[in-house]
């Protein structure tokens, strides 16, 4: 099969970062600069402040002497790199194989890339074009209007997508970047009319080039290899196997773990809750966003605080079942720091999940059919914030003798047997499916805590009981047993003496004598 | 039309029943599951048989007695009847009460049983609305047996949840010391402790002296007080032994 490679490319990545980050910014003449103040340098503006006159390079004061609205702000290197990361999950979000182009230095700066192979994926989009539109619109979901191109090479997949760049500035905004496909084995073909410095040769090479009257790619590709090699030297050599293909690349490697992040530096320093959740709504849009775009759900989210004075909080907070729902996320967040507050005012927050494929457990043909995985996990993690951590999920008997121990398992139904079924004689296919006989047990509510009670005693039986769920005479009674355990520890150590008894206002309890505290209970009723 | 088997089919039929029958409960015969009933039923027999097959699903049912009065029991029996069947149910637990040793001694299977712990009242409520959306769960059962709550939840409420566990298959069902729901409640039965006996061996680790035998059985009374779907009062009442496992 020959090799197709796809390239993503967004040329201006510092407003694109920004504007991600601040969709208010939108439609706005915007430039993003190197640092503060009126000299710093313009890295990169928007379509409306282009349209306005302002052109690169130039400083701030420069840009604002064209645009006098121009909204300045200056460049984030995070907000940069959430950007970038977020271009390879659209790109995850197509191809498996796909990998971030280094970052470019000089005029190509502010261009953010990412290459991915589009080997054998036309039989899911359909041809090469509707996979590379659909590229392009997972990209625009996420904030990203890019460039696509696909064609045989890296290098010439982003050569064919450079060569929309000027038309990208006029393109009306919200509409998805141009779409490029180079016919397979047209590589050469398609390159011979364009200019020479598509190419990007060294400074030195592109000026041997014009001297020898080589300007457009195709003078390059009639030269025999051995005379370019003998006047222009390996950077020529170098040159010609990037427009044959030749020497190419291995194909973009697997999709790296799961782990997103977003971030963003808060203009001022926040200690109340309210302006802090708006800012994690907006981060956790970004993020559920890209875990989406992947087919992912976020298993834990880890939340990191920067402080006034320099100080870092990092908090681990559990997800009931992988969600991408940003509701539930930004609901067990609030609980977490509601729990605990941050020391200092906030002067950063970063989100960073794992991602992790959504429920998809296949159904049991023979079960009735629950909830579908996907809205069971949404649910439970709705629970958990609901109700706040480690408070929901399957009850685990838990192997001690102390009174009221309980723990709880990860509710994960599908793990469980097929129900109990049972051969019958003369039923048509030999088996069928019976309900176990319900077995009457008495049954216990446990008090947690127990209650304090206040017992009479004759002979060291209980008479008299008076608490806040029974009190009258104790008409009947059996006990004491005993139970005790954690001998071994100071902490854990316990020894009790058990009564049932029932009191003249009919309630069956459980009376609990604490040996240690010398202290009578109520530890649960019967009911 | 019917085609009737062919001859050389009417041959294998007996050895493939043959072969079902070896193999026991690893081979099974394909068929469609069968739907859901209406009701929702508990397994024991003096409840079904007064509520007309069991719990409704679909509405919101309320169990109202005293401690000692088998609300649990009877909640317990529901959790453990459907988790048999195969499908999934809930206790949102309000008063924190779940003894998971005693719900499994009363055949609950506990890894089918989602136990939620809300920290109040309205948190319960809300816990209950999320399980009946999620559409799946059998039964959803509400615990608010330890008081308090009534004050905390407004008739509307109620009223809000008895739409929406309408035209679902979930048997939504409130146990409390008091009647709650009024009339959101598609049913609603009445409990009263009916006596208690201590029988049988004294308690194994039973210290040396010690008097009676264990607890082993209660005895509670039911009335159905509210049936909205049933038409008029089946039954005024019935009688129910909860006797011990040991």
């Amino acid at each position: 099969m020959t090799s197709r490679i796809a390239c993503l490319l967004v040329p201006d990545l510092p407003w694109v970062a920004l504007v991600r980050a601040h969709p208010e910014l939108a439609g706005r003449p915007l430039a993003v600069t190197a640092g503060a103040g009126p000299r710093a340098d313009v890295l990169a503006c928007s379509p409306e402040a282009a349209g306005r006159g302002v052109r690169l390079p130039c400083t701030a004061a420069q840009a604002r002497a064209v645009c006098a609205e121009l909204v300045v702000h200056s460049a984030s290197a995070a907000l940069e790199e959430a950007a970038r990361r977020a271009l390879l999950d659209a790109a995850l979000g197509a191809s498996p194989r796909a990998e971030l182009a280094p970052v470019a230095a000089g005029l190509r700066a502010a261009e953010a890339a990412v290459f991915l192979d589009a080997s054998g994926l036309t039989a899911c989009f359909g041809s090469e074009a509707g996979f590379a539109a659909a590229l392009s619109a997972r990209a625009l979901r996420l904030g990203l209007p890019a460039v696509v191109a696909v064609a045989g090479s890296r290098a010439v997949a982003r050569i064919a997508a450079r060569r929309h760049l000027p038309g990208w500035l006029a393109r009306p905004p919200g509409e998805a970047g141009p779409v490029e496909v180079v016919t397979p084995g047209g590589d050469s073909a398609f390159l011979a009319p364009l200019p020479l410095e598509l190419l990007d040769p060294p400074d030195a090479l592109a000026e041997a080039c014009t001297r020898f009257g080589l300007r457009r790619v195709g003078d390059l590709l009639r030269l025999p290899r051995r005379a370019l090699l003998a006047r222009l030297g390996q950077g020529g050599a170098r040159l010609l196997d990037v427009v044959l293909g030749a020497g190419q690349e291995p194909p973009p490697p697997a999709a790296p773990e799961a782990r997103l992040e977003e971030s963003a530096e808060l203009e001022a320093p926040v200690d109340r809750l309210e302006p802090l959740l708006f800012v994690l709504q907006a981060l956790l849009s970004r993020l559920t966003a890209r875990l989406e775009c992947r087919g992912l759900g976020c298993a834990e989210l880890e939340l990191g605080l920067r402080l006034a004075g320099g100080a870092r909080e990092v908090r681990r907070v559990g997800v009931a079942a992988p969600t991408g729902d940003v509701r539930v996320l930004l609901r067990l967040a609030a609980l977490a720091l509601e729990t605990h507050p941050p020391d200092a005012e906030i002067e950063e927050v970063r989100v960073a999940a794992d991602g992790r494929p959504l429920r998809g457990d296949q159904l049991d043909f023979f079960r009735p059919a629950g909830p579908a995985p996907a809205l069971l996990g949404r649910t439970l993690a709705e629970l958990e914030a609901l109700c706040g951590p480690g408070r929901v999920g399957a009850p685990v008997v838990v192997d001690t003798h102390r009174p009221g121990a309980f723990a709880l398992a990860p509710f994960a139904p599908g793990a469980a047997p097929p129900p109990r079924r049972e051969r019958a004689a003369g039923c048509a296919d030999g088996v069928r499916e019976s309900a176990p006989p319900y077995v009457h047990s008495l049954t216990v509510r446990a008090l947690r805590p127990a209650l304090p009670a206040h017992v009479e005693t004759r002979a060291g039986s209980p008479v008299r009981l008076a608490s806040a769920v029974a009190r009258g005479d104790v008409v009947q009674c059996a006990g004491p047993w005993r139970t005790s355990g954690g001998w071994w520890s100071e902490d854990e150590r316990f020894a009790f003496d058990h009564y049932d008894v029932v009191t003249s206002d009919g309630t069956a309890a459980r009376l609990r004598y604490d040996l240690a505290r010398g202290a009578w209970t109520v530890d649960a009723i019967y009911d | 039309m019917a085609h009737p088997p062919s001859a050389r089919l009417a041959e294998r039929e007996p050895r493939l029943a043959a072969a079902l029958r070896d193999l026991g409960v690893q081979v099974r015969r394909g068929a469609p599951p069968e739907a859901p009933s209406a009701r929702c039923a508990t397994g024991i027999d003096a409840v079904d048989r007064l509520l007309g097959g069991g719990f409704p699903r679909g509405g919101l049912s309320e169990v109202v007695g005293p401690a000692s009065s088998g609300r649990t029991s009877l909640a317990f029996a529901l959790l453990a009847a459907a988790t048999a069947r195969g499908e999934l149910a809930a206790l949102v637990d309000a008063a924190d009460a779940l003894d998971p040793p005693s719900a499994e001694a009363a055949g609950v299977d506990l890894a089918r049983l989602l136990w939620v712990r809300p920290p109040g009242a309205r948190e319960a409520l809300r816990s209950a609305s999320h399980l009946i959306g999620a559409r799946g769960f059998a039964v959803v059962v509400l615990d608010f047996a330890a008081g308090g709550a009534r004050e905390a939840l407004g008739a509307r409420s109620w009223l809000r949840l008895r739409q929406e566990a309408a035209g679902t298959e979930t048997a939504v069902v409130v146990l409390s010391d008091a009647r709650m729901a009024e009339g959101s409640a598609d049913l609603a039965l009445a409990l009263a402790p009916a006596g208690t006996r201590f029988e049988g061996p004294a308690h194994p680790d039973a210290l040396p002296g010690a008097e009676g035998a264990l607890l082993s059985a209660l005895e509670s009374e039911l009335w159905l007080v509210r049936d909205r779907r049933g038409g008029p009062l089946r039954c005024a009442g019935a009688r129910w032994p909860q006797r011990g496992a040991a």
